[in-house]
C-alpha cells in the first residue's frame, strides 16, 4: 500500500509521461509483489494446485470432449469399478466418473469465480462509496451491511436458492448477495484510511469530483485487499456452490462437484460400498477450496505485512 | 459510527465467508466508568432491539417471495371448492392485504405466537421447541470442544510460529476447513459408523437417541448419538478459532510492551500466559461468540446427513412445503442467535479488557 | 503432527504446571457441565414413562424417512402417518394380504339395498379399545359423523363422506349409511374409526394433533406408546387384538432424513427394515443382496410412473389456465413424443431391471384391473417413426434441425420433474437428449414443490405418479371431467386437467356397476381409452425395493402374499405378522453393547487427547527457559 506515495511528484509532467510511468510502476509493483509472493510457500502450493484444476478445466472440451456428460450413449455400465478404462469407476448412468470431475470443474470453478466477483463487486461498491460519502448515507448503507451480517448466510442463501428457479445464475446470485456485507467493511475502513491521505485533499483541492477521487484514488488504493478477498471468497463460493447444489437446490442437468455428490448420495453410494462415487469430487472441492484459501492468506500476507509474522 | 464495534470481518457458517485472519475483531470502545458502561449497555441493547425487529421484518417479505400458494399445497389432490379455499386463506389469514398480515404477524411475533405451520397443524413455537433444545445440545457440545480445541492450538502454534508444529496444525485446519462438511458426515458414517475393514461400527449412522432408554442409560445413548455429529461439527468449525486465535497473539507478539517484559527478564511461558495471551484472546472472544450464534444455523447440513432432530433439519423440510410460518419461525431464531450473541460479544467485551483497568 | 522430536534435548527447566493444569480441568469442567446441560433438556417426560411397563420384548425396527405430519386420523395423509393409524385403528374392512380381495375389518359382512343406497355393515363385538372400552358402531357412525359435520375433521379423508347422506348406528353392531347416489367403493372405506368417548371432548380438529396423551387409545394390532418428532414413533403390541397378538412386542419406527444413513442404519443391525423413499437404489440393492442376514425384497410395485403431458388445462366452466404448449393438444405429436422414449432402457438404466416396463395405467400387480395394449395400439419405441410422425403433425424442422411450432419458433417443451426424486431427474436428462435427435429441445423444471404450477396448468409435460389402491377408483376419478376445478382459482382433484367423454361415460358406468368382473372390463376400456389419448404416457411401474435383517425378522407378510411389498401395505399384515428370528433380540442387546463400546472408545480417544495434551505441555514447558 506504499506504492502511490510518489504520484503527486508526476502532476507537473505531461499526461503521455506520467502515464507511461504510471504502468511502469505497475509493473514494479506486480514484480516486486511476484517475489514475495513466491516466499510464502503456502502460497506457492496453493497457485500449483490450482493450475493443476484450472489447466485440465479449462482444456477439458479436448481432453474429455462434452459428451462426457451424455447420458444415452455413456461408455460403462452403471457403477462400474475404478479400472484402467475408467480411472475413478462410472456412476449411475455408466459416465466415465473422471471425466465428469474434470468437467465438472468448470462448473464449480466458474461460480466460485462469479460468485466471488458478484459478492466482492457489491461489497466493493457499498464499502468505498460508504467510506467516502461519510453522512446519514455511510450509516444507513452500513446499518443495512450490519443487518446483512447477522443474517445467516447459508439459511439466507438456501431461502434465495429456493426462491428462483434452479440454475448456476440462481447459485451465482445466492452465493453473492449473501456474502458481500465482510467485504463491504474491510473496503469501507480502508477507503476511511485511504481518504484521510494527503493526495485525496489535494485532488479534491484541484477539482476532482467524488467519481474521479472514488475511482482514481480510492478504488486503486483498495484493490489489493479486494483481490485478497476474492480469492477468499472463491473458496467460500465453491464450498456454497457444493452445499446448495448437494442439498438438490442446483441444476440436475448441470455437472458440477457438488451436482456430483448429490447424484452420489442419491444413488446410494454411500452406504452400498461405492466410495469411489463420493471421494473424488469431495476431495476436488477440500483442495481447490483450500488452494484458494492458502492463495488468498499469500497475497494478504504480502500485502500487508503485519500479518505476515507467521514467515 | 457505532457500526464499527459490531463485528469480526470473520465469518462462516456452512460455507459462506472466508477464513480472514486478518486484523482480528475491532476492538470495543475504551469504557472506563461504570456509568459509561451502562450506557454503553443500552446503547448496544437497543442496537440489538432494532437488529431483531429488523429480521422479523425480513422473514415475513422474503418468504412471500416463494412460489407456492401454501392453501394449494394444504389442499393438494383433493377437491376443493372455493369456498373452502376462502375458508383456509381466512383461517391462516391469508385473504387480508399484506400489509395487514404483515402488522399481525408483527403483533403476534411480540407475543411470542409466531402462528401455526401448515404441514404439521401446530403453532410454530412448538415445533421450535421441540427442536431447539436438540441443536442447542448439539452446537453447545461442539461450540465447547472446537473453541477450546482452536484457542490452545492457535495460542501453541503462535507461540512456535514458523516452525514444523505451527505449520502443521495450521495446515491441518486450513484442509479440514475447506472439507465440505455434508461430505465428512458422509465419509463418517461409512468408517465410524458402518464400520470398515477389520475396524467395527462404533457409533449410531444417525438420530438422536435409540428410544426406550431410561435416566442415565439414556444420557448415555444420547452422548453416543452425539459422537460423529459433534466431532463433524468440531473438525470443520475448529480451524477458524485456531487461526484467529494464532494471528491475534502474533499481533500482539509484536507489540513493545512484551519486548519489555522479557527484555526485563521475565521468563517466556510466563510472558505468554501472563500478558500475551489474555489479551489476544480478546478479539477471539467476539469471535467464539459470533461462532455460536452462526453455529446453530450452520447445522443444517450435519443435522440432515446425520438425521439429527433439530432446528437445521425442520428448516429444509419447511421450506420445500413451502410451509411460510416455519420457516418464517426458524429464520428468525437463527438470525436472533447470531444478533443476541453478537451483543453479548460486545457487552462482556470491555469487561474483559485489562487496559480499562481492574 | 507432534513436534516433540524436533525440540527435544533442549534445556530441562522444571515448571510448574500450575496455570496450565488448573485451565485445563476448568475447561473440562465446564464441557462437562454444558453436555450435562444439554442432555438434561431434551428428556421428555413422555419417553420417560411410556417404557416403564416394558420388559424385554422382542423389538420390531423400521427405518423411515418422512416425518410425520400429524397423528390425529382428521389430519394425516402422510404414508407413515397413514401407515400408523392402519396398525393402531380398525377401518370397516381390510384387504386380504393374499390377493387384495375385501376382507372383514371393523365389520364383518355388510350388505347394500336393492336401490344401492342404503348399506348395512355389521359391526365385530369382539374388538376393544385399547382402555378396555367396548369398540361399537357407535364410534363408527360418530367418526363419520363428525367428519361429515366438522369442515375441520374432513381434511384428510372428507372426500370418502361426501356421498353420504346419513350415518347411523341402530345397535352396537349395526352401521347404516345412506348415500346420495350409488357408489361402489363402499367396501374400500379407508378411514380409522376413532373411539367417540375420547374423541368426543377434542374441540378443534384442526389444531389436535393427537400426539400428547400416551398410550393413544385403538383397537388395532399395535398401540400408539410415544412419539418424538423426527427422532421415533413407537407402538406396543396390542396383545387382545381379536385377530390375535402380533409377534414382536414392539414396533419403533426410526426417523432417517438420509437414506444413506438408514441402510447404514440396516447393515449394521440398528434397524430391522428399510424401505427406503420410494425405494432402495439399484446400487444400494445390489449390495444388500450379498450381505449375509439380509433379505432384499423385490416385488413388483403398486406405482405407476408416467409422462403426464398437459391437454391445455382448463377449469370446468370453460375458461381456460396456464401455459401448456399448443402443440401438444395433437393427438399426434403426443403419440410420437411417446414413440421416443425408450421404455427398455428407462427400465435397464435408470432402474436397472427394478422396475417393470409401462403399459396400461393400472400396475400389473393389480390383476384383474390390468391391461396392457393390442400389438397394433401399443407405441413402441422408434424414434424414426416418431420423426415422421411430428413431420405429419406438421412440426417441420427448420435450417437448423430443430423443429417449429405453430408459431414459427423452435419447440421446447417445459418438463416438470420433482427435484426430490432422483428418478425424475434421471429420466428428464435422458429425454432431452432423446428428444434433441428429434429437434425438440427440453427444459427440466425441477421443483421440491410442484403443486404450484402443476395446478396453475403451468407446464408442458410432467412426470407424475400416483399410488394405486387395491379399488382403483381414486386414480381412474382424477382424470374426469367432474374433477376439473370449477373456476381457475379454484384446485379440482384432477391430475392433469384431462376431461374426455368417452373416458367419463365408461367412469361413470363402472361405478355403478356392482358385479366385480363386468365393473374390471369397463376399467380396462377406461385404461385404453387413457393410453390413446397420450395424455399419461406410463412409462414402468417401479418396484418396491426394500430390505429386511433375516437375524431380526425370521418372516414376514408381503401383500400380496406372492412377490408383495412390506412397508406401505393396504393393511396391517407385515408388521402383524412379523416373527422375530430366534437370534434376534432386535435391537436392544446390539444398541447396548454398541454403547459401551462406544463409550469405551470415547474414553480411550479422551484418555489419548488429554495424555497428548499433556505430553505437549510438558513439552512445551520443557523447552522454554
Amino acid at each position: 500500500m506504499t506504492a502511490e506515495n510518489g504520484t503527486a511528484k508526476g502532476q507537473a509532467a505531461p499526461t503521455v509521461r506520467a502515464r507511461s510511468l504510471a504502468w511502469r510502476r505497475r509493473r514494479d509493483s506486480a514484480a516486486r509483489f511476484w517475489r514475495q509472493y513466491r516466499g510464502h510457500r503456502a502460497g506457492v502450493f496453493g497457485l500449483a494446485a490450482l493450475l493443476l484444476f484450472a489447466v485440465p478445466a479449462l482444456a477439458a472440451p479436448l481432453l474429455v470432449g462434452s459428451d462426457v456428460a451424455d447420458v444415452t450413449d455413456a461408455p460403462g455400465g452403471p457403477l462400474e469399478d475404478p479400472s484402467a478404462r475408467f480411472p475413478f469407476g462410472t456412476d449411475r448412468f455408466g459416465r466415465n466418473l473422471l471425466g465428469l470431475v474434470i468437467w465438472g470443474a468448470r462448473v464449480s470453478l466458474l461460480v466460485g469465480l462469479l460468485a466471488a466477483v458478484l459478492s466482492v463487486a457489491i461489497g466493493t461498491l457499498i464499502g468505498v462509496t460508504a467510506g467516502h460519502f461519510k453522512g446519514w448515507y455511510a450509516t444507513v448503507v452500513m446499518r443495512i451491511t450490519d443487518w446483512f451480517l447477522v443474517m445467516p448466510t447459508l439459511v439466507l442463501a438456501i431461502a434465495l436458492a429456493t426462491v428462483m428457479p434452479r440454475s448456476l445464475l440462481t447459485i451465482v446470485v445466492a452465493i453473492g448477495v449473501t456474502t458481500w456485507p465482510t467485504t463491504a467493511r474491510l473496503v469501507r475502513a480502508q477507503t476511511l484510511a485511504v481518504e484521510t491521505r494527503p493526495y485525496i485533499e489535494r485532488a479534491r483541492a484541484l477539482g476532482g469530483g467524488h467519481r474521479h477521487i472514488m475511482a482514481r484514488h480510492v478504488l486503486p488504493n483498495v484493490m489489493p485487499l479486494v483481490l485478497a478477498q476474492t480469492t477468499l471468497i472463491i473458496s467460500s463460493a465453491i464450498l456454497a456452490e457444493a452445499t446448495l447444489a448437494f442439498l438438490g437446490l442446483g441444476d440436475p442437468t448441470v455437472v458440477s462437484w457438488g451436482a456430483l455428490l448429490q447424484d452420489a448420495r442419491e444413488a446410494g453410494a454411500v452406504s452400498s460400498g461405492h466410495w469411489w462415487y463420493l471421494v473424488p469430487p469431495g476431495v476436488a472441492i477440500a483442495v481447490v477450496a483450500l488452494a484458494f484459501t492458502l492463495c488468498g492468506r499469500a497475497v494478504e500476507q504480502v500485502l500487508n505485512p503485519r500479518l505476515g509474522v507467521s514467515r | 459510527m457505532t457500526a464499527d464495534a459490531a463485528s469480526a470481518p470473520v465469518e462462516k457458517q456452512g460455507a459462506a465467508g472466508p477464513v480472514t485472519d486478518g486484523p482480528a475483531a475491532p476492538r470495543g470502545p475504551r469504557v472506563r466508568t461504570t456509568a459509561a458502561y451502562l450506557r454503553y449497555v443500552a446503547g448496544k441493547l437497543a442496537g440489538a432491539a432494532v437488529s431483531l425487529l429488523a429480521v422479523l421484518v425480513t422473514s415475513f417479505f422474503l418468504f412471500r417471495l416463494i412460489p407456492g400458494d401454501p392453501v394449494r399445497f394444504m389442499t393438494g389432490g383433493r377437491q376443493v371448492s372455493a369456498e373452502q379455499l376462502a375458508n383456509y386463506r381466512e383461517q391462516f389469514g391469508l385473504d387480508l392485504p399484506w400489509w395487514q398480515q404483515f402488522t399481525d404477524y408483527c403483533g403476534k411475533a411480540l407475543t411470542g405466537d409466531l402462528g401455526t405451520s401448515y404441514q404439521f397443524n401446530a403453532p410454530v413455537i412448538d415445533k421450535i421447541a421441540e427442536a431447539l433444545p436438540n441443536t442447542l445440545l448439539l452446537t453447545g457440545t461442539a461450540f465447547v470442544i472446537y473453541t477450546l480445541l482452536g484457542v490452545f492450538l492457535g495460542t501453541r502454534s503462535a507461540w512456535r510460529h514458523g516452525r514444523l508444529g505451527d505449520r502443521l496444525h495450521t495446515g491441518l485446519a486450513l484442509t479440514l476447513y475447506s472439507v465440505p462438511s455434508f461430505w465428512l458426515g458422509l465419509l463418517l458414517i461409512v468408517t465410524l459408523a458402518v464400520g470398515i475393514g477389520p475396524l467395527p461400527g462404533l457409533f449410531p449412522t444417525g438420530g438422536m437417541e435409540s428410544g426406550g432408554e431410561e435416566g442415565f442409560a439414556y444420557v448415555l445413548d444420547v452422548a453416543h448419538h452425539l459422537v460423529l455429529p459433534v466431532v463433524t461439527l468440531v473438525a470443520v468449525e475448529y480451524g477458524q478459532t485456531l487461526l484467529v486465535t494464532r494471528s491475534a497473539l502474533l499481533d500482539e507478539m509484536g507489540s513493545d510492551y512484551l519486548t519489555t517484559a522479557r527484555a526485563k527478564g521475565l521468563r517466556d511461558d510466563l510472558v505468554r500466559r501472563r500478558h500475551a495471551v489474555p489479551n489476544a484472546l480478546l478479539p477471539t472472544v467476539t469471535l467464539i461468540f459470533i461462532n455460536l450464534g452462526r453455529t446453530v444455523a450452520g447445522v443444517i447440513l450435519v443435522e440432515t446427513v446425520l438425521s439429527w432432530p433439530g432446528l437445521g433439519g425442520l428448516f429444509y423440510q419447511a421450506l420445500s412445503v413451502p410451509d411460510l410460518p416455519l420457516v418464517q419461525g426458524l429464520f428468525f431464531v437463527f438470525a436472533a442467535a447470531v444478533i443476541v450473541m453478537n451483543t453479548l460479544a460486545d457487552l462482556i467485551y470491555p469487561l474483559l479488557d485489562p487496559r480499562v483497568g481492574r | 503432527m507432534d513436534t516433540n522430536d524436533q525440540y527435544g534435548g533442549h534445556h530441562r527447566t522444571p515448571t510448574r504446571a500450575r496455570g496450565g493444569g488448573a485451565r485445563l480441568v476448568v475447561a473440562a469442567g465446564a464441557a462437562a457441565l454444558a453436555l450435562g446441560a444439554g442432555l438434561a433438556t431434551p428428556l421428555g417426560p413422555a419417553s420417560q414413562q411410556a417404557h416403564a411397563a416394558d420388559g424385554d420384548g422382542k423389538v420390531l425396527t423400521v427405518a423411515v424417512a418422512q416425518s410425520v405430519d400429524s397423528l390425529s386420523p382428521f389430519l394425516a395423509v402422510r404414508l407413515l402417518s397413514t401407515s400408523i393409524h392402519r396398525l393402531t385403528y380398525e377401518y370397516l374392512t381390510n384387504y386380504d394380504a393374499e390377493d387384495n380381495s375385501v376382507v372383514p375389518g371393523f365389520a364383518t359382512e355388510w350388505k347394500s339395498s336393492p336401490d344401492k343406497l342404503t348399506w348395512t355393515y355389521t359391526i365385530r363385538s369382539d374388538s376393544t379399545w385399547s382402555d378396555g372400552e367396548q369398540a361399537t358402531a357407535e364410534d363408527a357412525a360418530w367418526t363419520f359423523n363428525t367428519m361429515m359435520t366438522d369442515p375441520g375433521a374432513a381434511t384428510a379423508n372428507g372426500s370418502f363422506v361426501s356421498n353420504f347422506e346419513t350415518v347411523t348406528a341402530p345397535s352396537p353392531t349395526r352401521l347404516v349409511i345412506k348415500l346420495k347416489k350409488p357408489q361402489a367403493t363402499m367396501t374400500a372405506l379407508d378411514v380409522p374409526i376413532v373411539p367417540r368417548h375420547v374423541w368426543e371432548k377434542v374441540d378443534d380438529f384442526t389444531k389436535f394433533n393427537n400426539d400428547k396423551d400416551f398410550p393413544v387409545v385403538g383397537n388395532g394390532p399395535f398401540v400408539l406408546t410415544d412419539y418424538k418428532p423426527d427422532s421415533y414413533v413407537r407402538l406396543k403390541a396390542n396383545k387382545d387384538f381379536w385377530r390375535g397378538a402380533p409377534k414382536f412386542d414392539e414396533l419403533v419406527f426410526r426417523y432417517y432424513k438420509d437414506q444413506d444413513a438408514a441402510v447404514s442404519a440396516l447393515r449394521k443391525g440398528e434397524v430391522s427394515f428399510v424401505a427406503g423413499s420410494p425405494s432402495l437404489t439399484p446400487a444400494q440393492a445390489a449390495s444388500l443382496k450379498g450381505e449375509k442376514n439380509i433379505r432384499v425384497n423385490d416385488a413388483p410395485g403398486r406405482r405407476f410412473y408416467a409422462l403426464a403431458t398437459n391437454p391445455g388445462a382448463r377449469a370446468k366452466n370453460g375458461e381456460t389456465m396456464g401455459d401448456g404448449h399448443p402443440s401438444l393438444l395433437d393427438q399426434r405429436v403426443r403419440n410420437a413424443l411417446f414413440k421416443a422414449v425408450d421404455r427398455k432402457a428407462i427400465i435397464d438404466k435408470v432402474f436397472q431391471g427394478h422396475a417393470v416396463e409401462g403399459a396400461g395405467y393400472v400396475p400389473p400387480r393389480f390383476a384383474q384391473y390390468f391391461w396392457k395394449p393390442s400389438p397394433g395400439q401399443e407405441l413402441t419405441y422408434d424414434p424414426e417413426e416418431a420423426g415422421r410422425m411430428l413431420d405429419q403433425a406438421g412440426l417441420r424442422k427448420n435450417a437448423d434441425g430443430r423443429r417449429v411450432g405453430k408459431d414459427g419458433k423452435p419447440i421446447t417443451y417445459r418438463v416438470l420433474c420433482h427435484a426430490t426424486d432422483p428418478n425424475d431427474k434421471a429420466i428428464g436428462q435422458y429425454l432431452q437428449e432423446w428428444w434433441d435427435e428429434l429437434g425438440i429441445g427440453v427444459t427440466l423444471n425441477c421443483l421440491d414443490n410442484v403443486t404450484d404450477p402443476w395446478l396453475a396448468g403451468e407446464y408442458d409435460l410432467a412426470f407424475d405418479g400416483w399410488s394405486v389402491n387395491p379399488d382403483p377408483d381414486f386414480v381412474l376419478s382424477i382424470h374426469t371431467c367432474a374433477a376439473l376445478p370449477a373456476t381457475p382459482e379454484e384446485t379440482g382433484a384432477t391430475d392433469n386437467f384431462i376431461c374426455d367423454r368417452t373416458y367419463d361415460e365408461l367412469y361413470a358406468r363402472q361405478l355403478a356397476e356392482y358385479d366385480p368382473d363386468k365393473r374390471a372390463a369397463i376399467v380396462r376400456q377406461m385404461e385404453s381409452r387413457l393410453y390413446d389419448l397420450g395424455y399419461m404416457n406410463v412409462m414402468a411401474y417401479p418396484n418396491a425395493v426394500e430390505a429386511y435383517r433375516t437375524d431380526q425378522i425370521e418372516s414376514i407378510t408381503t401383500m400380496p402374499a406372492k412377490a408383495g411389498n412390506i412397508y406401505g401395505q393396504d393393511g396391517y399384515w407385515s408388521w402383524w405378522s412379523a416373527v422375530p428370528a430366534d437370534s434376534g433380540d432386535a435391537s436392544g442387546g446390539s444398541s447396548s453393547t454398541g454403547v459401551v463400546v462406544g463409550i469405551v472408545a470415547g474414553v480411550v480417544v479422551l484418555a489419548g487427547v488429554g495424555a497428548f495434551l499433556a505430553v505437549r505441555r510438558r513439552a512445551t514447558a520443557d523447552e522454554r527457559e
